[in-house]
C-alpha cells in the first residue's frame, strides 16, 4: 500500500479549530501559544487585517448610496435586509442569502458572516461579565438545568482575556455586573452625566454607566506591541478598524497565534462534520468542503475545538452522524439543537433634552451608555423571571434631523449646518429563557451547495419575555421622565429570535450527560477530545452581551484541555 | 476549477444548470435587470436647478455646485422600484407644466424668485414629490464633498473624544 507521508502530514495537526470568530480566534491563540500545531478552518473568505477593510476609510461622497440598499440587494437578500447590519458598506462581510439557505417554521433572523474573523469584525463590542446571579438563576428558578460553573470558576479567565483584548469601562462594584480589568472609560455627554445623577437620585439601586466596550481607550504596551493603536473615535468599527483599536480576531488573537509559527489558517473551508472513530472513541478529524472548488478533504487532529458560532457549530454536530451518535455528535441527551436563546430587544423609550444647547462634543464615540439590570434583584420581584439592561445614550442631532417639514432654501440650509437639539434614549436588552421546545434542527432532505443539510428554526419569544418587554418600555419612559427628559415616547418595535445576533444554548453545558451536551469545561461529555466554546455552550442567556464570556470560557477550556492532554486523557 | 465552473458543477450535482442571471448573481455580478426609468440630460439639469432651490449657495456652495443631481438620479434608479421612479419623474414633469402655466416658462428658465415661488407651490400641489426631492437633496448635499467639508465641519479622524465641551459661537455641526 502506498502512503503519501507528506500529504498525510499536511492533513494532520495537533489541534483543529473550526471557525475564526471570537471563540475560534481565542482557541487558536491559546492552543498555538501552548505549543500545538493548529489548523484553523473558516468557511468564509480571506479578510486581511487593515488592507481588507476596503470601506473603512471611505469618505461619504465615495459611497454610491450613502449606505442605502438597492432594490437588487433587497431582492437578493430578503432575510439579511430585514435589519440594519446589512447595508451598502458592510455587504461583503455577510453571506449571500442565496448561499445562506435556511428554513423558518417561525421567523428567525440568521446573520452569518462570510469572512475570516467572523462576527468579531462587525460585533457591537459591548463586553460584560456574567455574575453569580446569572450562574445560579436556573437552579433558583427551577428552569432548565443548573450551570456547571460559578462565577469564581470563570473570574480569573475573564481577567486573563480582558488584559489581552482590552475592555474600557468604569468600575461600579455591582454584584449583578462584576467589574472587568478596565482600560479608562470613555466620557459621557453632558446630558448623560445629568441623567445619570437624576436616575441615581430618583431610583435607589439603579445606575447608568458608560458602555463597557472592547475599544482601546489607552492601549497597554502589550497591545501596542501586538500592532494595535488607540481608538480614533471615527465610529466606523463595523467596517473593520485600520488602527486595530477594537478587539477582533484580526486585530488581536490572529497576530498572536501567527507569531508562534504554529498556526495554519485555511479560509473557504466549510466543515460539514466531525469524524468519529468507534474503536478509539474519539473524534479523529473533520471533513471539509472547499467553499469555492467544492473539493472534499479530511483533516485530522488529536483535539478539536468547534467554534463555528452557536448555530453553525450545532449544525455541524447535528450533521456528524455515526453508529455511536445516530442523533448528532455528543447528543446522548437529545438536547443538541434545543434551548435556543437570543436576547430580545428593540423596546425602550426616548425623548428630547432641552438643556445643554451651549454644549457639544469632539470625536465620535463608538459606544453608548449602559444601565445594569435592577429587576428581580434583591427585594425586587416582578411577574416574570430574570431581567434586562439598557443600552442607549444621548446624541445631538445634525443635518439628518427633520426641521420644519415644508421648509427649504437659504434659511433652511443655514439651520441644518448648526447642531440640532439633544435627545436621550434607552433601549432594553432582555434575557430569554432556555425553552426546550425552542430549537433548530436539520432538514432531512434539502442541502445547501456545500452539501450541508439546511437548518430549520422553530423558536419564539414566550410569555416571560413578553411580560418583561412591558417593563422594558415603561421603565425606560419612567426613568427618562424623572430625569427631566421631555417628550418621552416609549416604543416596542418587536423582536424576533436571531435579530440581536446573540445566539446561544443549542449545545449546553451541564453536570449530567443525560441533560447536557458539554461538561463544565466545555468538553463534549461523550467524546473527550472535542470542545465547544462558542454561544452554543450557554445554559442561560443572562441579559448582558455574551462575547466576553465566550473569550473567557475558550481560554479556560484550552487550559483544561492541555492539562488533560498531559495526563494522557484526550 | 474556477468559481464559475465550480458553481456549474454544484448545479449539475443538483441536476440542473444555473441560468445566466443566477450565475451572475452567485458570482457577485449585477443581476438586477429590472427596468429603470431612463433619465436624460435635460431632466438631470432640471433636478440640479430644483435641488439648488432647496439648498442654494449662501456663504457656502449649494446643491448644484455639489453635483447633488447625480446622487438623486443614482439613488432613484437603483434604490427605488420602478413605480416609485415613474411617480418621481412624473412629479418633475408636472412641476415644469405648472411652471409654464404660472410663469409661461419652463422651471430652469425662471428667475430666482420665481423658482422659489414654484417650489413653494410644489409643497402643496405635490407634497410627496417635494418631500422625496428634499430628502434626497439634503442627504446628497451633506454627504457630498462640498456639503460635508464646506457647509459642515468635517473631521474624518478625530483621534480623541470629549463628551462635554462648550459649543463655540458660530460653530458648525459635525458632518459625521
Amino acid at each position: 500500500m502506498y502512503l503519501n507521508i507528506d500529504a498525510q502530514k499536511e492533513m494532520t495537526y495537533d489541534a483543529i479549530v473550526v471557525g475564526s470568530g471570537v471563540s475560534g480566534g481565542w482557541a487558536a491563540k491559546e492552543l498555538t501559544e501552548k505549543g500545538l500545531r493548529v489548523l484553523m478552518l473558516e468557511k468564509g473568505r480571506k479578510l486581511e487585517h487593515v488592507t481588507g477593510y476596503e470601506n473603512a476609510m471611505k469618505d461619504p461622497w465615495q459611497t454610491k448610496y450613502n449606505g442605502r440598499l438597492t432594490v437588487e440587494q433587497k431582492t437578493s437578500h430578503p432575510k439579511l435586509s430585514r435589519d440594519y447590519p446589512y447595508n451598502e458598506m458592510s455587504e461583503k462581510y455577510w453571506m449571500n442569502d442565496s448561499d445562506s439557505l435556511y428554513k423558518e417554521v417561525k421567523r428567525f433572523d440568521w446573520y452569518r458572516p462570510n469572512i475570516v474573523g467572523g462576527k468579531s469584525i462587525m460585533w457591537g463590542r459591548q463586553s460584560y461579565r456574567l455574575s453569580d446571579i446569572d450562574f445560579e438563576a436556573n437552579l433558583k428558578d427551577g428552569i432548565a438545568i443548573d450551570w456547571p460553573i460559578r462565577y469564581k470558576d470563570i473570574a480569573p479567565w475573564y481577567s486573563y482575556v480582558e488584559k489581552i483584548a482590552g475592555i474600557s469601562g468604569e468600575k461600579l462594584g455591582l454584584p449583578q455586573l462584576p467589574d472587568s480589568e478596565f482600560l479608562p472609560p470613555m466620557e459621557m455627554y453632558c446630558v448623560e452625566k445629568e441623567v445619570r445623577k437624576r436616575i441615581e437620585k430618583e431610583f435607589p439601586g439603579r445606575t447608568m454607566t458608560i458602555g463597557r466596550v472592547a475599544n482601546l481607550t489607552k492601549p497597554t504596551q502589550f497591545m501596542v506591541d501586538n500592532g494595535r493603536a488607540a481608538c480614533q473615535y471615527r465610529n466606523k468599527c463595523a467596517l473593520g478598524c485600520p488602527f486595530g483599536a477594537y478587539f477582533s480576531t484580526q486585530s488581536c488573537t490572529l497576530p498572536l497565534a501567527a507569531k508562534t509559527g504554529k498556526l495554519t489558517l485555511r479560509p473557504d473551508s466549510v466543515v460539514t462534520n466531525l469524524i468519529y472513530d468507534e474503536n478509539r472513541k474519539k473524534a479523529t478529524g473533520v471533513r471539509v468542503v472547499d467553499a469555492v472548488t467544492l473539493e472534499e478533504r479530511i483533516f485530522n487532529a488529536d483535539i478539536i475545538f468547534v467554534c463555528g458560532s452557536a448555530l453553525g457549530t450545532t449544525a455541524v454536530l447535528l450533521n456528524s452522524i455515526s453508529n455511536r451518535f445516530p442523533n448528532g455528535f455528543g447528543n446522548d441527551s437529545g438536547e443538541l439543537g434545543h434551548n435556543l436563546m437570543d436576547h430580545h430587544f428593540r423596546t425602550g423609550a426616548s425623548g428630547t433634552w432641552e438643556g445643554d444647547a451651549d454644549k457639544y462634543y469632539f470625536g465620535r464615540r463608538a459606544n453608548g451608555i449602559y444601565v445594569p439590570r435592577y429587576r428581580n434583584i434583591g427585594n425586587d420581584k416582578r411577574d416574570y423571571l430574570r431581567g434586562f439592561g439598557y443600552q442607549g445614550g444621548g446624541s445631538r442631532a445634525s443635518w439628518q434631523r427633520n426641521v420644519a417639514e415644508l421648509s427649504f432654501g437659504a434659511d433652511f440650509k443655514e439651520e441644518l449646518t448648526k447642531p440640532g437639539p439633544w435627545s436621550m434614549g434607552l433601549g432594553g436588552f432582555g434575557e430569554t429563557l432556555p425553552y426546550h421546545e425552542n430549537r433548530m434542527y436539520l432538514d432531512p432532505k434539502e442541502k445547501d451547495k456545500w452539501g450541508m443539510p439546511l437548518v430549520v428554526f422553530d423558536a419564539e419569544l414566550k410569555e416571560n419575555e413578553k411580560k418583561m418587554r412591558v417593563d422594558m418600555a415603561n421603565d425606560a419612559a419612567e426613568m427618562l421622565e424623572k430625569a427631566g427628559v421631555k417628550n418621552v415616547k416609549s416604543y416596542d418595535r418587536g423582536s424576533w429570535l436571531g435579530m440581536a445576533i446573540h445566539e446561544m444554548g443549542t449545545a449546553r453545558m451541564g453536570r449530567d450527560p443525560k441533560t447536557s451536551v458539554l461538561n463544565g469545561n466545555n468538553q463534549v461529555h461523550a467524546c473527550k477530545n472535542v470542545f465547544v466554546t462558542d454561544g452554543a455552550c450557554m445554559v442561560s442567556a443572562s441579559c448582558v452581551n455574551p462575547s466576553l464570556t465566550y473569550m473567557a470560557l475558550t481560554a479556560r477550556a484550552v487550559d483544561f484541555a492541555m492539562k488533560e492532554k498531559k495526563k494522557g486523557n484526550l | 476549477m474556477n468559481r464559475r465552473d465550480a458553481l456549474q458543477h454544484v448545479a449539475l450535482l443538483f441536476g440542473s444548470m444555473i441560468s445566466a442571471p443566477a450565475m451572475a448573481g452567485a458570482l457577485g455580478e449585477k443581476t438586477y435587470f429590472g427596468e429603470s426609468v431612463p433619465v436624460n440630460a435635460e431632466q438631470e439639469a432640471f433636478l440640479s436647478e430644483l435641488a439648488d432651490v432647496i439648498i442654494p449657495t449662501t456663504s457656502t456652495p449649494g446643491a448644484k455646485a455639489a453635483g447633488v443631481e447625480k446622487f438623486i438620479v443614482r439613488v432613484m434608479r437603483d434604490c427605488f422600484p420602478k413605480e416609485d421612479q415613474e411617480k418621481f419623474y412624473a412629479g418633475l414633469t408636472q412641476l415644469n407644466t405648472d411652471s409654464r402655466t404660472a410663469f409661461g416658462k419652463s422651471f430652469v428658465e425662471l428667475d430666482a424668485s420665481q423658482k422659489i415661488q414654484a417650489v413653494k407651490s410644489l409643497t402643496t400641489s405635490n407634497k410627496d414629490f417635494f418631500l422625496r426631492v428634499k430628502e434626497l437633496t439634503v442627504t446628497g448635499y451633506f454627504t457630498s464633498e462640498i456639503g460635508a467639508t464646506k457647509a459642515m465641519e468635517y473631521l474624518p479622524i478625530p483621534g480623541r473624544f470629549e463628551g462635554c465641551v462648550p459649543l463655540k459661537p458660530g460653530q458648525k455641526a459635525w458632518a459625521l
